[in-house]
């Protein structure tokens, strides 16, 4: 592995200042889940390390603030996946963050270092874009709620300026009843990368939202805010339409070892179609 | 607790340090002023060498050597278990990608990582062939240089050897249905969870080498040819493997690392990472062609088998793999007329090497899928067709060759009867059976020796290598019995070839029947001793003195070997010693130097449930039931059939090699090479064994432990081709394989 | 402590000892508890994360320590393999997975006994489904997973005679 200097800020302020003065130079170490990767194949080579770890304003938590479910940037997928809180108003989310990597990837891995890695397949990705998160960054410039829509840019890039770390992600409480489910596509039934991912959540207005990744550069989401998804009575051709709509964003690479383009979007609509009925049932069961 | 007595299962000898993380595997010897070395390789299959510039990288604080072909003795050393084709390093030319140009040693690993990423190598990537097509074309370039294989009228191709085994007349036969397919299994690795690791060091006026090797007395007798020195002053130290499986059997880098302990006087370890290891090691890939030929009535009228195996740039032991697992290909049945046709055809890819099954498991899948495809053309069931062909005990099924050595109907019976063959099936289940067979050992040499300490324990020193499959053990369990020591009052010593007699290797599933035997023998000797000199203090004949197990059987009573030992060996003391020497020479007259010792048979069966959907295959349940003659310790039995089973699941639905069309891996490590997880299980795995205490080795048992991977992929295909109506001919069946072939299927 | 540096002392509690070293900060984990503090049960593989072969519990949870820095594990808790015997007796769990035939080649077995003892900590009665979900994080490419799941339900039946 690459030598690198090794910073372990306390306060955030130092960390800022610590991120403006290295820029690109410096990488983020929170769950190391990816980095380390990295580090070591040599496709980061930083000359800064900033561990986030021990920054106090930083620290694990799951807080509920101002109309929001408030997840701190060293919130590790094990906690959030088994949070009472997460599982009750954001189920899609806790299901998400079950099935990141092993028990030993998810006692580590952040939901913000997830996010901000930037992979189009990252399992938390659909989710957040279905409950409408919004990533809080904290830079020189102040405090910014970047709604995770407009976070993503394409892999490994994100709308994060010069300086600014994410320090917690936000979502709003729900003012209405949602059924929702994550569901992927995997090469085995064991932890795998994910070659389709996909959030599908019904509200109680007849609203459904589908977000989908690893079928493009960024995860995407869709909304039909036409009832006929949510409607089970509705006729397949109508809903089929609307599917097509929805997935009209996705083109998967050609490039990919772990699944084909055709293969991906053939299960684009499988998964939808399924997740669809689950988040109805779910509505429908409260 | 268990006595230790041969058909129980007590704890695994060598188990404790396992479990408390105290048992030193090769990567956990640190030997003082140790030199750390790193492999550079290029990115590219195939490349002419330019020039090496090692000169920024000797700069680097701490590094003691950069080793190329220029450094070592001229012409450079070449070695290989079947033809002495592998050079120490790259000579000029690298032939897969990951062959390694050079070797850097260093104080630390971080010195040594950053020199090796220091030396500067000058290179011009050639034309390469990656795939059968690519070389067997006319024009394909030349793997090997043709000087390498004098007098062969091959030389000149890419094909390396071609194994021809038949009888009957296949062209004469007239068959009423002929099932005429192609099948292709896909290239894979081994996997072992212990990455391949050498270390060698000068030793006085020898060399001092440890290895995950499972064969330590071959790999003594390369690093003696390569260095130009005596057996006698080469030792090697063979630790338990962590895991072998045939990809740790013959030398790959230990040659290199010994000439650089050599030049620089020092201790070197090289430790490969995991993706050298896949760089290192793997399964031949196959495409079979194979014509089958039934009666209405089932009989099997002939077998013409066609494989073509890839293998990769040095033969290693890639060739014998390919005779020997094309042999009985035509499978475990009485077909009048058979021609199989296998060749091995090198290619610019990782050498392949032995891997549990060795060449079985690609013509199993062709022969046995097509065969279930022979079945539904005439409408027989598939279960009946097998049944009504395969060989009984005592049939040459092949001719002038060992016979059929189990009842392998019964194998077949109990497997269909545990996957419940005629009861029916929940909707959208398919069901699928099939059998593997594989020839055991046609050579072999195992010298044991065993000692019977004053106080009655025992040590036993035998040169098999434990990797996993118990083989401690079981020469534990053995000596236990015959000398009446409490198991755990025997030590088992193994892998050190300066200690332990001569063992030829650890393959083929022989160690129980060939060094089992050799320790009975060593056993029996010691109770020979034992009897004359109970007959010596009793004042009787010999012939009066009966030793059987722990027990000294008298005219009037019956003595432990305590109470005759103690007295015996007198006020000295001292030990008994006995020695066993099993000996299976060459026959040159077989086509593959030897009729088999023993037969590996398994049934496999499996109800499988196919989502059409997305191409999931859900095993609801795997039954695999192998022939065993005497499970000497049926636990360890259970472990190796259930992880044979698991292993040929890998391969059956997820495992293979992505290569872009440099000839890079593009798969290479864990993230997206896929064997299976504790969550990939079969839903129910059920295992048996059958005993007969019909075979050749201690107390009637066989060999086992590759017959539960042979026919996985067949008895899956066939299940999935039950559930869905489609026959799939190319593995893994992954989702989106599965996926294709349902949704390409032409509409009727 | 947020000057940026090559070279990190640190502190850390290890099977109960504390021990104290100097580090570099690219050395994982992994890389100290074997090269500095002589401590081999934690085996290389994949370095990746996904083979669990240098699994150790790290302030009561398992972590991939080929995935940590060793600077990250300042002022921890670790346990590693060694750690697991009780006064020189096996475990009930580490006795367990001798009784049940869990152990083949052993060099995956470190992982999945601290997967297994951090499973039954949190959760001592699993079922099946989450004990195979549990220890998903440790390959076994010789295969004893059913041995396993025997030996960490046989280790729960052991706790309470």
């Amino acid at each position: 592995m690459h030598t690198f200097a090794y910073a372990r800020p306390t306060r955030l302020a130092e960390a800022v200042a610590l991120l403006e003065a290295h820029g690109s130079d410096a990488r983020l170490l929170a769950g190391g889940t990816d980095l380390i990767i990295r580090l070591r194949d040599g496709t980061a080579q930083p000359g800064v390390v900033i561990d986030i770890k021990r920054i106090a304003e930083m620290r694990p938590s799951i807080r509920e603030e101002a109309g929001c479910l408030v997840i701190g940037a060293g919130t590790v997928m094990t906690d959030i996946a088994a949070d009472d809180r997460v599982r009750r108003s954001y189920p899609a989310l806790a299901e998400a963050a079950a099935v990141v990597g092993s028990v030993q990837i998810r006692n580590r891995a952040t939901l913000a270092g997830n996010v901000c890695n930037a992979s189009p397949a990252a399992d938390t990705a659909p989710a957040l874009l279905v409950y409408g998160a919004r990533v809080v960054a904290v830079g020189p410039a102040g405090t910014r709620h970047i709604p995770i829509d407009t976070f993503f840019v394409r892999s490994g890039v994100t709308t994060l300026a010069r300086g600014e770390i994410v320090t917690a992600i936000e979502m709003p409480v729900p003012d209405r009843a949602m059924g929702a489910v994550h569901v992927r596509r995997t090469r085995r039934r064991g932890h795998d990368l994910a070659s389709v991912t996909l959030c599908c959540g019904v509200d109680a207005a007849g609203v459904t939202r589908l977000a989908y990744g690893s079928v493009g550069p960024r995860p995407v989401l869709g909304v039909d805010e036409s009832g006929v998804l949510a409607d089970p009575a509705a006729p397949d051709a109508a809903k089929g339409a609307i599917f097509e709509r929805l997935f009209a964003d996705a083109s998967p690479s050609p490039r990919s070892m772990r699944a084909s383009p055709d293969y991906r979007l053939a299960m684009l609509r499988v998964l939808g179609a399924r997740a669809l009925s689950t988040a109805i049932d779910r509505l429908a069961q409260g | 607790m268990s006595t230790g007595r041969i058909g129980t299962s007590p704890n695994r000898v060598g188990g404790i340090g396992r479990v408390t993380g105290l048992n030193e595997y090769v990567a956990d010897i640190r030997l003082p002023g140790v030199l750390e070395a790193r492999l550079v390789t290029l990115d590219c299959a195939r490349a002419r060498i330019i020039s090496i510039d090692a000169s920024d990288a000797i700069k680097v604080p701490g590094v003691r050597l950069v080793m190329t072909a220029a450094d070592l003795p001229q012409p450079v050393p070449r070695f290989g278990p079947q033809f002495e084709d592998r050079p120490v390093i790259a000579v000029g030319e690298t032939k897969y990608h990951g062959e390694p140009v050079a070797l850097v040693a260093a104080e630390t690993k971080d010195a040594a990582e950053e020199a090796a990423g220091l030396v500067h190598v000058e290179y011009e990537e050639l034309p390469a062939v990656f795939t059968l097509a690519a070389a067997l074309d006319r024009a394909a370039p030349l793997v090997q240089e043709p000087a390498l294989r004098p007098n062969d009228r091959l030389a000149a191709t890419n094909v390396l050897r071609e194994h021809r085994i038949g009888w009957g007349d296949v062209d004469a036969a007239t068959a009423d249905v002929v099932v005429d397919n192609t099948y292709t299994f896909p290239m894979v690795t081994h996997f072992a969870i212990e990455p391949h690791a050498f270390m060698a060091a000068p030793d006085g006026d020898g060399i001092a080498v440890w290895s995950t090797i499972q064969h330590p007395n071959w790999l003594q007798k390369v690093i003696a040819s390569v260095l130009g020195l005596p057996l006698s002053k080469v030792r090697v130290f063979a630790p338990d493997p962590g895991g072998g499986f045939g990809g740790k059997q013959h030398a790959k880098l230990e040659p290199l690392v010994a000439f650089a302990a050599q030049r620089t006087g020092r201790p070197v370890r090289l430790i490969l990472s995991l993706e050298e290891s896949f760089q290192a090691a793997r399964r031949a890939s196959c495409e079979v062609r194979v014509r089958t030929g039934v009666d209405h009535d089932g009989a099997l009228v002939f077998e013409d088998i066609t494989a073509d195996y890839l293998i990769g740039a040095y033969a290693d032991i890639a060739d014998r793999v390919v005779g020997k697992g094309s042999y009985p290909a035509a499978g475990p049945y009485n077909v009048p007329a058979v021609r199989i046709l296998a060749r091995s055809v090198l290619s610019h890819t990782v050498p392949s090497t032995a891997f549990r099954g060795f060449g079985n498991p690609q013509v199993n899948w062709a022969v046995e899928s097509n065969l279930d495809e022979a079945a539904r053309a005439i409408g027989m069931d598939r279960l009946a067709i097998r049944l009504r062909n395969l060989a009984k005990k005592g049939d040459a099924f092949i001719p002038f060759d060992t016979p059929a050595d189990g009842d392998w109907q019964q194998t077949v019976r109990r497997a269909a009867e545990l996957i419940g063959w005629d009861t029916p099936l929940p909707a959208g289940h398919g069901r699928g059976l099939a059998v593997g067979i594989k020839s055991g050992p046609t050579t072999g040499l195992s010298y044991s020796t065993v000692r019977l300490l004053g106080d009655g324990s025992v040590i036993v020193l035998a040169g098999t290598s434990d990797m996993g499959q118990g083989a401690r053990t079981v020469f534990a369990q053995i000596a236990a019995q015959e000398l009446g020591a409490p198991l755990d009052w025997v030590t088992v010593v193994m892998g050190d070839t300066a200690i332990v007699p001569y063992d030829q290797q650890t393959s083929a599933s022989r160690s129980t029947v060939l060094m089992g035997n050799s320790v009975l023998q060593a056993c029996r000797s010691i109770q020979a001793q034992l009897r004359a000199m109970a007959a010596r203090l009793h004042g009787l004949d010999d012939s009066e003195v009966r030793v059987d197990g722990g027990v000294v059987h008298l005219p009037d009573r019956e003595l432990s070997v305590l109470d005759v030992l103690k007295p015996g060996l007198g006020r000295l003391g001292g030990e008994l010693t006995g020695n066993g020497e099993v000996r299976k020479d060459a026959d040159p007259s077989h086509p593959l130097s030897g009729a088999p010792a023993f037969f590996e048979f398994n049934c496999t069966a499996i109800e499988a449930d196919v989502d059409a959907a997305t191409g999931d295959i859900v095993i609801v349940k795997h039954v695999t039931v192998s022939d065993v003659g005497k499970a000497l310790n049926p636990l360890q039995v259970t472990m190796q059939d259930e992880g044979a089973a698991i292993q040929g699941l890998g391969h059956t639905l997820m495992e293979h090699y992505t290569y872009d069309e440099k000839g890079r891996i593009r798969n290479l490590g864990a993230i997206d090479y896929r064997i299976p997880t504790s969550m990939d299980l079969p839903l129910d795995l059920i295992s048996e064994a059958v005993e007969n205490e019909d075979g050749p080795g201690p107390y009637g048992s066989k060999g086992m432990s590759e017959g539960a991977l042979l026919c996985v992929a067949s008895a899956v295909g066939a299940a999935v081709r039950d559930a869905t109506g489609i026959a799939i001919r190319d593995l893994p069946l992954t989702p989106e394989r599965v996926w294709r072939a349902l949704h390409e299927r032409p509409t009727p | 402590m947020s000057e940026p540096a090559r070279v990190f002392p640190i502190e850390l509690t290890v099977n109960g000892h504390r021990r104290a070293v100097e580090v570099a900060v690219h050395h994982t984990l992994l890389d100290v508890l074997r090269d500095d503090l002589g401590l081999t049960g934690a085996k290389e593989c994949c370095l990746v994360g996904e083979c669990g072969a240098c699994t150790v519990v790290l302030d009561g949870r398992t972590v991939d320590s080929c995935l940590v820095l060793a600077v990250e594990a300042d002022g921890t808790e670790i346990t590693t393999v060694e750690g697991l015997a009780v006064d020189r007796d096996l475990s009930p769990l580490q006795q367990a997975f001798l009784d049940t035939g869990a152990v083949q080649c052993g060099f995956c077995i470190p992982g999945q006994l601290l997967s297994a003892h951090v499973l039954l900590a949190d959760n001592p009665h699993p079922s099946v489904p989450e004990i195979q979900e549990g220890l998903a994080g440790n390959l076994c490419r010789c295969g004893c997973y059913q041995q396993i799941t025997e030996a960490v339900l046989a280790a729960t039946d052991r706790a309470h005679r």
